[in-house]
């Protein structure tokens, strides 16, 4: 039976009929905070078990930026495995070197790291690469999420092997994952439209896991505000260059008015994956000759930046 | 009504009660990509507001 409905001007949440805060388009429901709070709890769970994410004995990073999507990351993974004595959480934050935008994202990284009691380790893009990306990236503007997006991965990756993780947790949430299907469809790059590399590893380095990948940003968002926790922290000053913000643009206008549209990205992608599985797409993955890490090609991306960086 | 930007500027509108929904479109703000808050409690976009109301509309995505 329905909830009776509040009479305030405000829906009603589908569970209990308490004022909603959220209308969950793709599933018609209206939700109040508290049962937001349980939901994304629950999905997240259900993420993490069907695709058996974290298992017993797991050493997991947990890549902090401080940001909305990270810090909601933090504390459900807490909030699932903080009792846990048979699982481990280390949060890991990269300081890229980003003036009047990653000050406060680091505080705000901090701060949580130490309310949860969770292992906190940082590394910056100085320490790796030499310089701040903001040097790095002088006359190269246009490119900044390019050549952010390789340095980052690989100081995530670094700062996870330090800590001695067995996974390497992200906050992706559903919309970036239609995000970048979307945008490997527009690029023709079908090696990334059909690699997973939460199960693709081989061994060959720490499978990472998206436990928020079914989870709208706003939802996200949404959550923290319950939480009382929502910072209005400030936009990365690169984002303007990036394609990444133009398809979000258009991909969250199209899932507003066709609600699931994310969703059925997503299934379409598993079917890719699936109809893909056990196929080489281009070259086979092999190790960087200088580096050592896994690539395809001779040179990691990592190094062949580094090389036209001049570093 | 009062409405509070995500830039934290605001403008007052002579506004008829209608749903949060309809004002983000004459703002040409996507409902997808904000949150709302009226007197700083969370509300759906078909939530009803009226001309006494004070609404602000967060911007939730920051990139990075």
């Amino acid at each position: 039976m329905s909830p009776e409905p509040v009479c305030t001007g405000i829906p009603a949440c589908s569970v209990c009929g308490e004022p909603a805060i959220i209308h969950q388009r793709h599933t018609g429901r209206y939700l109040c905070g508290t049962h937001l709070v349980t939901d994304i709890g629950n999905r997240v769970s259900d993420t993490i078990a069907s695709q058996q994410q974290v298992i017993s004995g797991d050493r997991v990073a947990v890549a902090l930026s401080g940001g909305k999507d990270s810090t909601a990351l933090l504390i459900l993974l807490h909030r699932l495995f903080g009792s846990r004595n048979d699982i481990r959480l280390v949060a890991v934050t990269v300081d890229e070197g980003i003036y009047g935008y990653r000050e406060a994202t680091i505080r705000s990284a901090e701060s949580l790291a130490r309310r949860l009691n969770v292992e906190h380790i940082s590394v910056s893009f100085g320490e790796l690469f030499g310089d701040s990306l903001d040097t790095l990236l002088k006359g190269r503007e246009q490119q900044a999420c390019s050549i952010c997006g390789i340095l980052r991965k690989k100081a995530l990756v670094v700062g996870a092997e330090r800590a001695g993780a067995t996974k390497l947790a992200t906050g992706h949430n559903l919309d970036d994952e239609a995000q970048s299907v979307l945008m490997n469809v527009l690029r023709g790059d079908l090696f990334r439209l059909v690699r997973n590399s939460g199960t693709d590893s081989g061994g060959q380095f720490i499978p990472r896991i998206k436990p928020l990948m079914y989870v709208q940003e706003k939802e996200i968002a949404s959550y923290l505000m319950i939480l009382g926790i929502w910072e209005d922290l400030p936009e990365c000053p690169y984002s303007i260059h990036a394609l990444r913000r133009e398809v979000r643009s258009i991909l969250s206008g199209i899932e507003y008015r066709h609600p699931g549209t994310m969703l059925r990205l997503m299934e379409n992608k598993k079917k890719v994956e699936t109809a893909f599985s056990g196929k080489t797409i281009g070259e086979p993955v092999g190790r960087c000759q200088e580096c050592g890490d896994p690539c395809n090609g001779r040179l990691c991306q990592c190094c062949q930046l580094r090389h036209s960086l001049g570093r | 009504m009062k409405l509070i930007l995500p830039d934290g500027s605001f403008r007052l509108l002579d506004q008829e009660p209608s749903t949060v929904e309809v004002i983000l479109q004459q703002e040409g703000v996507n409902p997808a990509e904000v949150m709302v808050t009226r007197d700083g409690k969370l509300i759906t976009e078909d939530t009803l507001v009226r001309g006494d109301d004070e609404l602000r509309i967060i911007r939730i995505s920051h990139g990075g």
